[in-house]
Parts: structure tokens; sequence; C-alpha cells
């Protein structure tokens, strides 16, 4: 149905989780910030419009909003007035914040679910060398 | 806030048995309410009330500014409405049926209109009575829509649809929000879809409301607790048990509540408790919960 970068951010974000303890508008924010950070998304592509997204998601238009702001304000998009939102490229440093913060979020994950499950720290640190030794282990 | 849809202690008795009792809601205007509870709670009656359809025994209702059901005309105009069965004229045309609402509604948009019947597929020369379970759904989504209504009241408008026409119903619906600003009232019992869509939640049962809050809050302050140790010690506590369940002989326990805040696990641990987790809880869960301890206290 859309094209191009467009397209790209539809897939990046096709699997969002309304079921999740972490609000929507979050969960978008911090996947663009990490596709941008990455390089999957560069300075002046634009983000499709809030009617298009939110249409795809079938979410409510205004949680596209308060991403799109949430990533304004945090310097990885910029709204010009009746033309759309576009991708800014942050400075290098707020880039690899980016970066490091969707890192944490995965591990904080992969803790809570260990916790669940009764693995200690030790167990996944072995777990952890084993894999990086030998990923089909 | 300015709100939309508005009963107060509204009671209404449709026939033997059943009836609605003391219900109280508002509908935040520009919000998307899902509208949840089991069949037979008066998710049906109630938007027949709110539609003017019917006259409530004692309360008042309040739609659009509109007294109901003395000022439904005005009301109505301004509302599109996609009932849970259709009730479109079965020797009428996809075209003629369009042409027939869009005379009723000045704001009728039938370039939009033309858009989405091409879009949904639907047959311009067919007969109603041959359109199939899905296309009708679209056909009326497509009507309530194209007439640019300031409130669009859903009643169960996927139920018994394919994923695929679910998704181009609610991709139609969410685009116009997003274009028009309106508001939202859906009813349905299928949980998961409305648990992106909405941002509030009004949950039925036995003709009651059960509690009607932000879908924010209810995703932050409903938890699963599993609890270690002497649970009797906690009397009292700052948030809401909806439900609790003893597990294995150590006196552990796993507890539903409501109101949960940061520092509610400090005040376990200060009563010699161990609080193993904290789970969130998605609408699906969240809701079951909730019926469940409405029904336990009855």
């Amino acid at each position: 149905m859309i094209s191009g970068p467009g397209a790209l951010v539809l897939r990046w974000l096709e699997d969002v989780d309304g079921r999740s303890a972490v609000p929507l508008y979050e969960q978008i924010a911090s996947r663009l910030k990490a596709a941008i950070g990455g390089g999957v998304l560069s300075a002046g592509d634009p983000l499709p419009s809030v009617r298009v997204l939110a249409g795809e998601l079938r979410i409510n238009p205004a949680t596209v909003v308060q991403a799109y702001r949430l990533l304004e304000a945090d310097g990885f998009a910029e709204m010009r007035q009746g033309a759309g939102s576009f991708v800014r490229q942050p400075a290098g440093d707020q880039r690899q914040r980016a970066r490091d913060g969707q890192a944490r979020k995965l591990v904080r994950g992969l803790l809570a679910e260990a916790a669940r499950a009764g693995l200690t720290r030790k167990d996944l640190n072995r777990a952890w060398n084993d894999i990086m030794e030998d990923p089909s282990a | 806030m300015t709100t939309a849809v508005r009963f107060d202690a509204v009671n209404f008795r449709p026939g033997k048995g059943f009836a609605i009792e003391g219900l109280s809601l508002s509908v935040p205007e520009g919000s998307i309410y899902g509208f949840l509870g089991p069949n037979g709670a008066g998710k049906t009656t109630t938007i027949r009330l709110m539609l003017g359809l019917e006259r409530p025994a004692a309360g008042r209702i309040e739609v659009l500014g509109s007294v109901m059901p003395g000022a439904a005309t005005a009301a109505l105009a301004r509302i599109g409405y996609v009932p849970e069965r259709p009730h479109l004229h079965p020797f009428l045309t996809v075209r003629q049926s369009i042409e027939f609402h869009a005379a009723f509604h000045p704001r009728f948009d039938r370039r939009w209109a033309a858009e989405l019947q091409d879009e949904f597929g639907l047959p311009p020369n067919q007969l109603l009575n041959r359109l199939s379970k899905g296309e009708m759904g679209k056909l009326l989504m497509l009507q309530a829509l194209a007439q640019r209504p300031d409130l669009l009241v859903l009643d169960e408008p996927t139920d018994g649809l394919d994923p695929v026409v679910r998704r181009d119903l609610l991709s139609a619906l969410v685009a116009y929000v997003a274009d028009h600003g309106a508001t939202v009232f859906i009813s349905s019992h299928l949980v998961h879809e409305l648990e992106r869509l909405c941002d509030w939640v009004g949950l039925m049962d036995g003709g009651r409301l059960v509690s009607e809050m932000p879908m924010a809050h209810l995703k932050d302050g409903v938890k699963r607790l599993r609890l270690a140790g002497p649970v009797e010690a906690l009397a009292n506590p700052p948030f809401s048990v909806l439900s609790r369940a003893g597990v294995g002989d150590a006196g552990g326990a796993v507890w539903v509540v409501d109101g949960w805040a940061a520092d509610c696990g400090g005040w376990i641990a200060e009563r010699g408790v161990r609080l193993e987790a904290v789970d969130d809880l998605d609408l699906e869960d969240g809701f079951v919960e909730r019926l469940r301890a409405r029904r336990a206290a009855r």
C-alpha cells in the first residue's frame, strides 16, 4: 500500500504489542529511534502520516501523534507544518544513547524473564559465554 | 473535559428479567471508547438507549449535547451507527443503498464513499441480500463513515467477520478518526481487537457498569502478585484485591490487585511477606479478573 522509507517504518513497527505494559507510543518511538540510530532511516526520510500509520497498525491516531512528539522532543524527527514529519539525524552521542537504551531494554526483559523461570545470573552468564563461543550451542 | 455521551443513573427494563440499573457512564469527546462485556451484559440495550430508540425509566441520557430521546433528531444527524444486525433493505443494490443513505445526511462524502467502495471491493450492482457477511459489514461501516459523523456508535462491528475484513474495517475507522477527530463508541467482546485502539474502556456485566477508566490506567494499575509468606498479615492494603488464590502449602498466594503503585512493594515487605513477582495484565486478563471479582462479591 505504501512504499519507500514509509514501508520500511511499517515493517519495523508491525509487531508493536498492545498487550505489553510499555505504552504503545513508547514502543513506537523507541523502535524508530533504534532504526534511526542504526542508520536504517536517514535524515530527511519522511515518516508515514498519522493517518497512514494509525490505519495500518490499527491503533489510536492519538498514539501516533504522541510517539512523533516524543521523537521530536528527543531530536529524532521534525514536524513541518502541513508537510508531515521527517527523520532528523541526532548528534552522535544521542544516537549512541538510543542504541544503549534499546540494548538495556532487551537485557532488562531477559533478566525479568529469567527471574520468572528461576534462573540465576550465573546460569545466564554461562549460556551467554557458550553461545558467544559457538552460536549453535 | 467535554463529554460526547453521558448517562446518569439510568434504569431501564427491556423485558422480563434483565434490567439496566443505575447505569452512569461518560465518554470523553475525541476518545475511542471500548465498551466491553460478555454476551447478554446489556451492551446493545445501552446503545439503543444512547440512540434514543428506547426511553429510560429513570435517569438522564445526554448525547452530543442533546437529551435523549427527546432531542434524538438533532443528535442522530451527527451519529454514525453500525448495528449488530444489518438493517438495510435487502432488495437495494450496493449503489442504491449508498445513495439512499446519502440522501438523509447532508454532510455525506460521496467521493470518499466511492473510494471506500473500491477499496473494500464492493460490487456496486449487487443486491444486498446477495452480499456475504463480510461485504455487508463493510457496507455498513462505509455508510456510517461517509456521513461524516461527530460520533460513531459501533455495535460489535467485526463480530463473525474474518481477520482480513476486520483489518480493513478498523483501518478505515482509524483513518476517519485521524482526519476528523470524531468520538468512537465501540462495543465488542473481542477484547484483543480493542486493546491497541481504545484510550477508554467501560466494562459491563449483568446490566451494570463494572468499571470505566482510561486504558493506560487499566494497564498501569492492575497487577498479578506472587506472594510468599504469611499473607494473612496483609490486612487493609493500600490497593484493592480483585481476587486471591493460594498456591502450595507454604503459604504462597497469587493475588490480582487494582490500584498498584511502586511503593506498595515496601508495604508488603514491612509485613514479612515476600513479593516474588509483579506481573502486568493485558486487557483480556484485567477484564476477566474484574468480572470474576464482581461476580464473587454478589
